[in-house]
């Protein structure tokens, strides 16, 4: 009895703490673990969850089930996990998009739904850098002929993306920090096929997409790079510049991540992240990416961490800078 | 002048469109050449309105009121209530539980139907449904869970 | 053209493997599963399914995928016919008729009729893939926000046709309609419009939701059972298939619908959902007798039925010659391929000619074998009438309640549906027709975006939609379309739907 107030009387994170080394005891995993995927089948999550989950099957030595519970951009799967259980046994495949909604809820005067602290990084699997793309009847040829005419009083010029404060619509805020304001017109799709489909048919002639999706149309010459929103090159895209190197200091990536509600018991997290170190890190599933036009970007819990505070601090700060439109 | 349907069907639709506009307040209209968020929904509104208040107008056309047939109301209500009742359990009891409970449900309260025939049809489908979704397509449904 | 008969050719070689026979099969027998259990739609049965395919080769793979694809668009009709549940948008047409059909005791012959019209659609699809693809595609991407706009301005005039009930009545349920389909995220502006701050609203109402309650929960609250009793809808084994008769009325509407359908399907974009709405106002429109419509009109449910199946072979072409995803399904096949290692685009054809012409060839013999398919469950599905009425509707709201929650594992979804029964139930008691209102929110969003984007490229400027050629024809047409129904107007040449409409009031007076 007196134990038993103790631990009702400690602080909330020795209490999950507490009840963490509990569940661990009876053996986690015990059933089945759901991953709930944020977004729509035939998009980047979808095609990197589905076969992350069946390679964590045998390691886990449980059924790994993906749950599709797209809807608002994300936002809707996220809330689901955020407020599931702690348990491990729902976590939630999420990417970029994520970091955005605090702000934009912010923005709006919402009240705020999810948080980056809802949320324990469990992975990073991938980070596919963003193009700048330009449709290649226009005449620009590199960075600075694009800039220069998206600067004149009089361009007309229209860039398309996924959707409002969406993750291919920050790139463009960032890159405007950096190059001072554009004079583009924004054109919203539903999502990163009709951004590009918009681009194909020149309803728009500039976007910002990442180089898996684009890649076939950079090939087949209709759409043409002008710079990468990468550190380093892209082996894909090998004679596309970096903004770095031309002198911008700006980094974004499409990252897919898996995450896990807050209060997750630590030996669980443990758990899960050697688990899905191992699935991502096995042969299946770099092949899977790397037909996907993917290369893995794995990175460990605490590492994931360190780079989404960063990337999530940029992010707010786009958010803010395009405001309300 | 008698109550006609169209009288009570009108005056809700003009009350619909009036109550939209009193939900968008804080959404802007923008312009005829960049319409916000507000504009098409404040004009199809005002639409619902205008032809709420014409169905009133022309209201003599249509039935009177205390001639439209109610007599399945309380079917419609039962079914409405017991529905809600599964719906509400759905995501916590799972498929097999409210789904053939609802069922039960259906047959004993409103078909009076016999118990025993009842419950091994209700069985029988809620089981046979599952095993399509779950084995056949690899599809989950929701399970039982506290 | 010879080239293209040498590539079949070989393509048939591939497909006739038997092996790929057994895949191609096997799509076929999972697309009609997932086609018949409502909620789960060729997009998520195909992504579910993908990772079973990990162990095959691309051609195989695709072959399987594509099966589900169009098995699905088969199996979709069964449910709207039987019991009124339309398990995806496009088969909200299907459901008004074909259901009305089952209740004359026809359930058969309009399933039959679905099975042979989806045939006919999918074949002429794939031969107009085969032949046309390249030119088709690039003209498909002509296709933007300002041809958008005139397309469903044409879809609203085509709205006023949809209804029997008079004028104001239609309208009335189409600016519901339009209202409903506001609710949800702004995408221009990121306001959320009427969606209390629910999350699961911000994508707006879902169109299955609304339909599955209007139509199939709202037919059960208005039917007790003490009205059915005694009322035998389940028909003999001999009258399983059409007579003369009806494939007679059948003919014109698949042949319309499938031609409709085609030009529909290769625009990219949601625009196929509206093929199966506009092809059913059109066979109206057509008609001599436009007052069956809704009481079981054969070309009802045979030119919706090809119209749809055509348009998502439309979608093909987009996909394959230009690898741009036409809608989520496509999007998912690309994905599917790009996981094999296959690139769909410009290049699929001269690097991966087994997969392409392969795939081109499976789709015939896949929509031969459907039909082989589903002609005998036809009849198997019948049998699902020959359950009393009062054991068949629990088992409807089942189907209801499982679809609607399959389709985004969303609870909200289920409440929208049941307060859409409760709306569709009290809509009847005041005979209005919840058909209008499902195209107002079907295409209100559509026309919503895609006018503001038109706009947001010609900087507010109208003119943008006389400047291009295709916007210019179809606002032509629409421009026709009122001016002809205004000349009868004036000419006070009634035409039928005041006919009707004075008929209604008359009847109502007595």
């Amino acid at each position: 009895m007196d134990r038993r107030s103790f631990v009702i009387g400690t602080a909330a994170t020795t209490a999950a703490l507490a009840t963490g080394q509990a569940a661990a005891q009876e053996a986690y995993p015990s059933h089945a673990v759901t991953i709930v995927n944020a977004f729509p089948p035939g998009g980047i999550n979808d095609i990197v969850t589905r076969p992350l989950a069946s390679t964590m099957e045998p390691i886990l030595k449980q059924p790994v089930v993906v749950e599709t519970k797209a809807g608002a951009a994300g936002q809707v799967g996220a809330q689901v996990v955020a407020s599931a259980k702690p348990d491990g046994y729902t976590l939630l495949s999420h990417n970029t998009g994520i970091s955005g909604y605090e702000e934009v809820d912010k923005l709006f005067g919402r009240p705020v739904k999810t948080k980056r602290s809802d949320f324990v990084t469990l992975a990073r699997l991938v980070a596919d850098p963003v193009l700048l793309l330009v449709n290649a009847d226009l005449p620009y040829k590199t960075l600075k002929e694009f800039i220069d005419a998206a600067k004149k009083p009089d361009s007309t010029l229209v860039f398309s993306s996924g959707g409002l404060y969406g993750a291919t619509h920050l790139p463009l805020a960032y890159l405007e920090k950096a190059t001072g304001p554009l004079k583009l017109r924004h054109l919203p799709t539903n999502g990163g096929g009709p951004a590009i489909t918009a681009i194909l048919g020149n309803n728009a002639q500039v976007t910002t997409q990442s180089v898996s999706a684009t890649l076939s149309h950079i090939k087949s010459g209709k759409l043409r790079a002008l710079a990468a929103f990468s550190a380093e090159r892209s082996k894909f895209v090998p004679d596309v510049p970096t903004l770095k190197e031309l002198g911008f200091d700006v980094e974004y990536y499409l990252w897919v991540g898996i995450f896990a509600p807050k209060a997750t018991p630590a030996p669980i997290v443990t758990t899960l992240r050697s688990a899905i170190k191992q699935a991502a890190n096995s042969d299946a599933f770099k092949t899977v990416l790397a037909n996907a036009g993917q290369e893995l970007a794995y990175l460990d819990g605490p590492e994931f961490q360190k780079f989404w505070d960063e990337d999530g601090k940029r992010s707010d700060e786009a958010v803010i800078s395009i405001g309300k439109q | 002048m008698k109550l006609r349907a169209d009288h009570i069907a009108g005056a809700a639709f003009v009350l619909f469109g009036m109550g939209i506009f009193a939900l968008s307040g804080d959404l802007p209209t923008g312009q005829l050449s960049m319409p916000g968020a507000g504009f098409l929904p404040k004009i199809v509104a005002g639409l619902t309105v205008l032809f709420g208040g014409l169905l009133v107008l022309r209201a003599s056309e249509s039935p009177l009121l205390a001639e439209v047939d109610w007599s399945g109301g309380m079917h419609a209500l039962l079914v409405t209530s017991i529905g809600a009742i599964a719906i509400f359990f759905y995501t916590q009891l799972g498929f097999i539980v409210t789904m053939s409970a609802m069922m039960i449900a259906l047959l004993l309260i409103i078909e009076r139907q016999n118990p025993i025939r009842a419950a091994a049809y209700s069985l029988g489908i809620v089981l046979l449904t599952y095993a399509s979704f779950v084995y056949g397509l690899k599809t989950p449904l929701p399970e039982f869970s506290f | 053209m010879e080239s293209t008969l040498l590539s079949l050719a070989h393509g048939f070689a591939v497909a006739f493997q038997p092996d790929n026979l057994w895949y191609a099969f096997l799509g076929c027998l999972v697309g009609t599963l997932v086609g018949v259990l409502p909620g789960i739609g060729p997009l998520s049965g195909i992504s579910i399914l993908l990772p079973v395919t990990f162990g095959l080769n691309a051609t195989q793979a695709v072959i399987m995928l594509a099966g589900i694809y169009y098995g699905s668009q088969y199996g979709g009709s069964t449910t709207s016919i039987l019991m009124r549940i339309p398990g995806e948008a496009s088969s909200v047409m299907t459901c008004i008729d074909g259901n009305a059909m089952a209740r004359k005791g026809r359930a058969g012959a309009a399933l039959c009729i679905a099975a042979v019209g989806s045939w006919v659609a999918g074949t002429f699809g794939v031969i107009m893939l085969t032949i046309v693809a390249p030119p088709l595609a690039i003209i498909a991407l002509k296709f933007g926000p300002p041809e958008y706009t005139a397309l469903l301005i044409l879809g609203l005039i085509f709205l006023a046709y949809m209804s029997s009930t008079s004028l104001v009545r239609t309208l009335l349920m189409a600016c519901i309609g339009i209202l409903l389909g506001m609710i949800g995220i702004d995408n221009m502006t990121g306001h959320f419009r009427y969606a209390f701050d629910l999350p699961e609203l911000g994508d707006g109402i879902g169109i299955v939701p609304v339909a599955v309650g209007l139509f199939g929960l709202g037919e059960i609250l208005s039917t007790p059972s003490h009205k059915v009793v005694g009322e035998v809808i389940a028909p003999k084994f001999r009258e399983l298939l059409p007579n003369r008769q009806e494939w007679r009325e059948a003919t014109w509407p698949i042949a319309r619908g499938t031609v409709l359908g085609f030009i529909i399907g290769i625009i990219p974009g949601s625009a196929h959902i509206i093929s199966s709405f506009l092809s059913y106002a059109l066979e109206k429109k057509l008609s001599k007798h436009p007052e069956e419509f809704g009481n079981g009109a054969v070309a009802g449910v045979a030119g919706p039925e090809s119209a749809n199946n055509s348009a998502s072979t439309g979608a093909f072409v987009p996909m394959l010659a230009l690898g741009i995803p036409t809608g989520p399904i496509t999007a998912v096949l690309i994905g599917a391929l790009m996981v094999h290692g296959v690139n769909a685009g410009p290049q699929l054809v001269t690097e991966h000619p087994d997969v392409f012409w392969g795939f081109v060839a499976s789709m015939y013999v896949g929509n031969l074998m459907l039909l082989l398919l589903n002609l005998p469950l036809v009849g198997l599905f019948v049998s699902v009438l020959r359950i009393p009425y009062a054991y068949l509707y629990p088992l409807i709201i089942m189907f209801c309640i499982v679809g609607v929650y399959e389709v985004s594992h969303s609870i909200v979804d289920v409440w929208i549906m049941l307060i859409m029964g409760l709306l569709g139930y009290a809509l009847r008691k005041f005979s209005f027709d919840p058909a209008p209102l499902v195209l107002g929110l079907v295409i209100a969003p559509l026309f919503e975006q895609s006018l503001r984007q038109s706009l947001i490229m010609s900087n507010g400027n109208y003119l943008i939609f006389f400047s291009r050629p295709i916007s210019l024809a179809l606002i032509a047409i629409c421009v026709i379309l009122l001016t002809l129904s205004a000349i009868s107007f004036v000419m006070k040449k009634k035409d039928w739907r005041q006919t009707l409409a004075e008929a209604e009031a008359g009847e109502s007076q007595q």
